[in-house]
């Protein structure tokens, strides 16, 4: 079926861009494709779903009273495999599921840990919400960005909160946060990130005692911070 | 001040293992839950005067009191998802101290007659999960979770649940629809969750503060624990210091400790040389308070008081150096990242927030702006499903309302750097 | 369950006292008891509980603190004090509104919607009348296109959810999607596919502004250029009811006109689109004469006069064959021309053969008749012998929502898997033909006397598995004693139709539907007015009102047998196409062949009328029709003349009346004047319908088995009879069993509207994985099917659900059609 008839239209509906504040969503332009059958819930018997992908999602199934709530971890999983949530990757899990992929693509795309365009494998978050960015996260995500500039491997980006304010400004290294990262550490970190090395094995929170003088054991009064 | 009970031992080596944990009493409370009667658990939850850590202070005794009886399937949520910016205290307590968690949870699903129970961890928190993820099958291998725990022949089912990164999942009922696998947006109430949550069925939510807490009122008893803090803010908080302070961290406080104390005292104030300008006292939603609030008592009636909310207990420290703008800025942008999208006033009151506050900045925002972005506010408030628009409109409405002065002279002057490039452009 | 009482309670809006049913959400309250309107975007009672979304709606309500409620999702009560009048809800709304708007592009002097469109209304009503926003707007590429069917405009959409909630939540189809979140929301489908679905069409209704418009109906009028007429859609026998949109006594589209007792206000996409047919080239407007081998307009006189004289030499050697779009009126004419103009007792309307009057008549016995309605307030449906969404679609909604809302407990018995299976608590396959036996098998079950051995057996003579026919059987106990069975017609079809018959009024005796609220026998008759042709007497062994008749005619099959072995000359074709509606290609091939005059009432030369005709007429579409029709559940609807008729196309029931007329060549009976008069005619010669008007059928229907009139129901045989046991179901021996169904889409309208063209089947051979494994076919190839002789080719499709043993043909279709080969075992392979 042509799409001709839509445009009967007149030219000017489709060709004026009078202000350039779009949004950053591909999707808001996208059509579909008629020549593309509907995306029904995937029969098992014309898609083929690698043994260890299905397995993982039934027992994420196998997991909860309904098995929609598996929707999340089986959309990680395509994510682990294919680097983001291929809609290969994402017709797979919704047959696994016996959901239309529609379904799992709108879960996806609500939630800024899944990636549905594209990106490479290591995701690297720098919090620039409110506490960090009184701390200096802006500069910090723009350092790295500089750092790590046309590398396909890393997907890199500003972040809202990651719940880790005491060592801002932090970065989350494939969920290894690390803070507060000074600038001059910025090319060390940016080389471990694309080494695949343990990141800034010294600010790692998991090592950091509390800052509460009362525990026992703690570090004490916290070392005052020197670059807020 | 009293002694730690959330963090005490916390940096005890190796309390994340079972071991440890069972050495230092851990899961005796659990014991002696079990051989409370239901309603003498829920009784002494509510005389403990516990109010929710998560955000709304709401009486977890109370809320346990409304879920009905009966043999339909009951659930126990802990909501672990904290995202609220400036709030990183559930995070400790999960790394640190799992079982604490565990066993606060076994012992509310068990006051309630929940079998099957999730902890609903933010995806971010990788580590914390896994480490949590751990404890469980520790929990399990001992026979703390499962069929028949303990011999009391109370059986539960504890799952933990990874969200993949969205602030309304920290809402409750939107973390319902998530975890129901679907996107999170909040739901109409009522129904509230404790008569038709999970699954359709009542659900009891908590923070993770909140449940890690029931333990510790089991073991020394309503009384004593309601005795600690201030009247109708009981017991001990804690509280993440962050932004413009020396030492920023978690810190268990009492309630009703002076704010200023735990400001100056705990997290040093302010780097040298710089004052206070604004601080949130719960979290970015709360609206922001002044120097001149310094001495209120902290606790949830005072800040309550004072036109803003105590909150998930995070207090985030603005100095002078900052902008209010750029502080109002941020917060809109957050918000409007973060809105779910389903009621109008959020989705486009947070986002039209966010472009005025913008035009502020480039140069093309006049004072009247600052009227319109105030009714903005107003019609936010009080009219959507969740408060997540009330969270951006309250603090960026006092924001205005208490730094118009400031924000006048930001418009003027990027009123006048604007006239100058354009200028320059024209001379050049 | 018991059918919910309603309590009315008052309240107040604005201090004005307001009386309604309890529990009813306040904007509807407002609106249907209450005088005022409660703007509402989200909000929309057929699409369910609400959301409370959009925030339109906005009311203060006394105790609640001043916090403003979404008046959509406050459920009436006693003393309930509503304030509408307040400066803040006033407030609230223009906040809404300004907020709604700010994204809102103002291109209404080039919208579809323009006129009307709630958005418009509402600003117009409630909103403040300016805007504070003066930061660009988003603009995005428009309009796109959603599918064949549907636009999208993305600037123009208010998020109000309505269109995805249809589609996960009524249609289940769950195709169609919200991304991302916040204000970054929009609406689309995963990966840039077409939203292709059954009942698509219903979100461009249910979009409150002009972000889905009907791709056929773009640009094509103005609200103010155009009429709507309301009628009945009689594509299928749903009968929806719909108001036409007209313009210069052109169709342009089709809206629903809400009827709760009939289609819930949805529409099938054949319904909604298929008027297209009614204005093409392709369509008959004119008389036509087969001269030399080739059909040529003619004169209206001519052919008149030809089928006349050809009449008067066939005599009573006429057969007649009647299809579903068939009115009332011209069904009782028709009869009456047979029988008494050319003493042929040989007509039918039921492609699957005839049934002892005494079945006809206990089957359609009035205590025994569901009603649409009761599908959502009984305990549980059996679904037996039909595919819903093919067959009666709007009914497919009804079940979602019975499953979904009500609770109701859904049986799938059917010998194709159903796109209802994932709704159903319990499905079960048996062979192809064999639904007469299964019923047989599951009133054993239930029973629960008898040993396994004999449920063995019976459900062995089905082709299905004994546990789950006992599965099935306990279940639907379980469920609870309101059951509606909801039946195709081709259950009863073939030579053990009548056995079948009584088998499925035996299992209604067994489970005690009779007279029982909310339970009951609802027929899916194969034709869209099956229904109202067999009680206006158009059958071989009845008259009106299942009258006995002096002497039985031949039914479908036979006239066909009879055409070929030379007993009949004549044929009768009044919306009907054998070569379409029969299982039996080969013989009506012969049949028509031989027939020396074929005499066809058609909108389109389809396949049999093509080749075979020898006059053929011009008939109405439902647009152009004016007479009733009768519902599955009994309802007679009224259709509506809504445009002139096209071309020089003439009223059915006058050509019939005049050719009876000229035949008998006297004014034996008083002539028909209007169409109203044949009506008349009818409701007196149908005893369970005397006393009706038109009037009182009026816009809604009258359902004819709740008046008292329905005592005249002529008493028939009632359970339990005593069955022979079915013979086993014919065991593949590495043969597959066939089996054949007709889609929604295989319908001629379908296939002549552009804008539906693209969904006309062709055969698709769908078949299990292990047969497909075993045969070595992989899916998409082409496949040639046949028994002895003849095959057709097709496209295999293999299914995870499709039963072992058995391949699935579409019928009705052009070319390939089952219907050319034979069953019951046919051989698959490889083209
Ligand atoms: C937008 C929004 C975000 C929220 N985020 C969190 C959160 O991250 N963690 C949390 O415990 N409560 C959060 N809450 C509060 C919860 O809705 C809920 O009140 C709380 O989990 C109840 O637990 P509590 O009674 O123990 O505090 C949030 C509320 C809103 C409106
Ligand atoms: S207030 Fe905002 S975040 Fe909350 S439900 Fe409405 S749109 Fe979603
Ligand atoms: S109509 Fe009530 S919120 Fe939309």
């Amino acid at each position: 079926m042509s799409d001709r008839d839509l445009d009967l239209l007149p030219e000017f509906h489709t060709s004026v861009q009078r202000f350039d504040k779009g949004s950053r969503i591909p999707g808001w332009d996208r059509a579909a494709d008629l020549d593309k059958d509907p995306a029904e819930v995937p029969d098992p018997a014309d898609t083929e779903v690698p043994a260890e992908l299905r397995a993982e999602i039934e027992a994420e199934m196998a997991r909860f009273p309904d098995i929609h709530s598996a929707a999340i971890p089986a959309l990680f999983a395509v994510q682990r495999r294919d680097g983001w949530c291929t809609p290969e990757g994402i017709r797979q899990a919704a047959c696994v599921m016996g959901v239309t992929p529609a379904y799992l693509t709108s879960v996806a795309t609500f939630y800024d840990m899944l990636n549905t365009e594209p990106c490479g494998p290591r995701q690297v978050y720098v919090c620039t919400n409110i506490s960090c960015s009184l701390c200096g996260a802006d500069e910090l995500l723009g350092l790295l960005q500089e750092e790590l500039q046309g590398n396909e491997e890393v997907n890199l980006r500003g972040f809202e909160c990651l719940g880790a304010c005491d060592i801002a400004p932090m970065v989350s290294v494939d969920g290894v946060y690390v803070g507060p990262v000074p600038f001059d550490e910025v090319p060390e970190l940016a080389r471990q990130i694309v080494a695949g090395e343990d990141p800034l094995p010294g600010r790692q929170l998991v090592k950091r005692p509390s800052a509460d003088p009362k525990v026992s054991g703690s570090a004490g009064p916290n070392p005052e911070r020197s670059d807020a | 001040m009293t002694d730690l009970l959330l963090f005490k031992g916390i940096d005890e080596p190796g309390l994340n293992t079972i071991d440890v944990y069972e050495r230092t009493g851990g899961y005796e409370r659990l014991k002696k839950a079990f051989a409370m009667p239901h309603a003498e658990l829920i009784e002494q939850l509510t005389d403990s005067g516990l109010r929710g850590r998560g955000g709304a202070g709401f009486s977890m005794g109370k809320k346990a009191s409304f879920i009905p009886q009966g043999d339909m399937q009951k659930y126990v949520v802990c909501n672990a998802d904290e995202s609220e910016p400036g709030t990183f205290k559930d995070r400790e307590l999960i790394q640190k101290n799992p079982h604490q968690l565990i066993e606060g949870v076994i012992i509310a699903s068990y006051a309630v007659g929940a079998t099957i129970s999730f902890i609903y961890i933010r995806g971010e928190y990788a580590q914390q999960a896994d480490i949590l993820e751990a404890a469980l099958v520790e929990a399990r291998e001992r026979g703390y979770l499962g069929e028949n725990i303990l011999g009391s022949g109370f059986s539960l089912d504890l799952q933990l649940y990874r969200g993949a990164g969205a602030y309304i999942c920290g809402e409750e009922t939107g973390l319902l629809d998530s975890l129901e696998g679907k996107r999170g947006n909040p739901r109409l109430k009522p129904p509230f969750p404790a008569v038709e949550g999970l699954y359709g069925g009542p659900t009891l939510i908590n923070n993770v503060e909140t449940l890690c807490t029931v333990p510790h009122i089991i073991d020394m008893g309503a009384k004593e624990y309601a005795a600690i803090g201030v009247q109708d803010s009981t017991g001990t908080k804690l509280v993440s210091i962050s932004g413009n302070v020396k030492r920023p961290g978690n810190y268990e406080i009492e309630l009703g400790t002076p704010s200023r104390e735990i400001i100056y005292g705990l997290a040093g104030g302010p780097p040298d040389g710089r004052e206070i300008k604004c601080w949130f006292p719960g979290g970015s939603s709360s609206p922001v308070l002044t120097a001149d609030d310094l001495d209120l008592s902290y606790d949830f009636d005072t800040m309550a008081k004072a036109g803003s909310m105590l909150g998930s207990g995070a207090i985030i420290v603005v100095d002078d150096s900052n902008s209010v703008v750029d502080v109002a800025w941020k917060l809109a942008k957050f918000y409007t990242h973060e809105s779910c999208g389903k009621c109008t006033p959020c989705r486009e009151g947070t986002k039209w927030t966010q472009t005025m506050i913008e035009r502020i900045k480039d140069g093309t925002a006049t004072p009247m702006d600052l009227d319109i972005m105030a009714s903005v506010q107003d019609q936010i408030i009080g009219h959507c499903l969740c408060v997540l628009g009330d969270a951006m409109a309250m603090p960026v409405g006092s924001l205005i309302a208490k730094f118009r002065d400031e924000f006048e002279a930001e418009i003027e002057e990027a009123r006048q750097r604007r006239e100058r490039e354009l200028m320059g452009g024209v001379l050049a | 369950m018991p059918r919910p009482e309603v309590k009315m309670v008052k309240f107040t809006i604005d201090g004005r006292e307001v009386e309604a049913p309890e529990g009813m959400m306040l904007a509807d309250a407002a609106l249907e008891y209450g005088e005022t309107e409660i703007p509402v975007f989200c909000y929309d009672k057929k699409l369910g509980p609400p959301v409370g979304a959009c925030r339109m709606c906005l009311v203060e309500i006394e105790g609640m603190g001043g916090k403003l409620q979404a008046g959509c999702s406050v459920p009436v009560r006693e003393g309930l004090e509503v304030k509408l009048d307040t400066p803040e809800v006033k407030a609230a709304q223009e906040a809404v509104l300004e907020f709604i708007l700010i994204n809102h592009p103002l291109d209404c002097p080039v919208c579809d919607k323009g006129g009307e469109c709630p958005l418009q209304d509402q600003s117009f009503g409630w909103g403040g009348g300016l805007s504070r926003f003066v930061e660009p707007k988003r603009h995005f590429e428009k309009p796109l296109a959603l599918s064949p069917l549907v636009a999208i405009d993305r600037e123009r959409c208010i998020l109000c959810y309505r269109c995805v909630r249809y589609s996960q939540d009524v249609s289940e189809d769950y195709q169609l999607v919200l991304e991302e979140r916040g204000s970054d929301t929009y609406v689309t489908t995963f990966d840039g596919h077409p939203y292709v679905a059954p009942f698509s069409g219903n979100i461009i209704e249910l979009c409150p502004v002009g972000a889905l418009t009907s791709r056929p109906y773009r640009f094509r009028a103005r609200p103010w250029d155009i009429e709507q007429a309301g009628t009945i859609c009689t594509l299928c026998p749903a009968q929806c009811n719909v108001s036409l949109t007209v313009r210069d006594e052109r169709v342009l589209r089709v809206l629903q006109r809400d009827h709760e007792e009939v289609d819930d206000g949805w529409l099938c996409d054949k319904g909604r689109f298929a008027y297209q047919a009614i204005h093409v080239d392709e369509r008959v407007t004119t008389p036509m004469l087969r001269d030399g081998g080739e059909l040529r307009p003619v004169t209206w006189e001519l052919a008149i006069e030809t089928v006349v004289a050809a009449l008067r030499r066939s005599g009573e050697k006429t057969g007649a064959l009647v299809g579903g779009e068939t009115s009332n009126e011209e069904g009782l004419l028709l009869g009456n021309l047979m029988r008494e103009a050319l003493g042929s007792f040989d007509l039918d309307s039921r492609p699957g053969g005839e049934l002892p009057l005494g079945l006809l008549r206990g089957l359609g016995e009035p205590r025994l008749q569901a009603s649409v309605r009761d599908l959502e307030d009984a305990h549980a449906v059996l679904v037996l012998d039909c595919e819903p969404v093919d067959d009666i679609p709007i009914l497919d909604l009804r079940l979602r929502k019975a499953v979904r809302h009500h609770g109701v407990k859904l049986f799938m018995a059917t010998d194709r898997p159903s796109s209802l299976d994932e709704r159903a608590t319990a499905s079960v396959r048996y062979a192809p033909g064999c639904g007469g036996a299964f019923a047989a098998a599951l009133e054993i079950a239930l029973s629960g006397a008898g040993d396994l051995d004999a449920l063995s057996a019976a459900a062995a003579a089905a082709g299905a598995d004994g546990a789950q026919v006992r599965a099935l059987a306990d279940s639907l106990k379980e469920a609870g004693d309101e059951v509606v069975i909801l039946w195709g017609e081709r259950l009863t079809a073939g030579e053990r139709g009548a056995d079948s018959a009584r088998a499925l009024l035996n299992l209604s005796d067994r489970l005690g539907l009779s007279g029982k609220d909310c339970a009951g026998l609802l027929e899916v008759p194969s034709g869209a007015n099956g229904r109202g042709l067999r009680e206006a007497g158009v059958l071989p062994n009845a008259g009106p009102g299942l009258s006995e008749l002096p002497r039985s005619g031949r039914d479908y099959r036979r006239i066909g047998e009879a055409l070929a072995a030379g007993e009949l000359s004549a044929l009768i074709l009044l919306h009907s196409d054998p070569m379409l509606d029969a299982d039996d290609g080969e013989l009506w091939e012969r049949a028509l062949e031989k027939a020396s005059t074929v005499i066809a009432h058609a909108s389109f030369l389809t396949p049999g009328v093509r080749e075979h005709a020898t006059v053929v007429f011009p008939a109405e579409s439902y647009a152009e029709k004016e007479g009733t029709v009768t519902h599955p559940d009994s309802r007679l609807q009224r259709l509506r003349r809504s445009i002139a008729r096209q071309g020089e196309t003439r009223a059915e029931w006058q050509l019939l009346a005049e050719i009876a007329g000229r035949l008998l060549d006297i004014d034996e009976r008083p002539p028909m004047v209007v169409g109203s008069m044949v009506s008349r005619q009818l409701f007196a010669d149908v005893p369970f319908y005397n006393g009706l008007t038109l009037d009182e059928i009026g816009g809604r229907g009258v359902r004819w088995t709740e008046r008292p009139e329905a005592s005249a129901w002529p008493a028939g045989d009632s359970a339990p009879f005593t069955v022979e046991p079915a013979p086993p179901a014919a065991s593949p021996n590495g043969l597959l069993r066939l089996g054949t169904f007709r889609s929604i889409w295989a319908s001629p309208e379908v296939q002549a509207s552009p804008a539906l063209a693209f969904l006309h089947p062709t055969q698709r051979v769908e078949i299990s994985p292990a047969d497909a494994q075993r045969l070595g076919i992989g899916h998409g190839q082409k496949v040639t099917v046949g028994g002895e002789g003849r095959a057709v080719t097709g496209t295999a499709w293999i299914r995870e659900g499709a039963p072992e043993g058995t391949v699935f043909l579409e019928n009705a279709i052009d070319e390939d059609s089952a219907s050319m080969i034979e069953g019951p075992l046919v051989e698959v392979r490889r083209s």
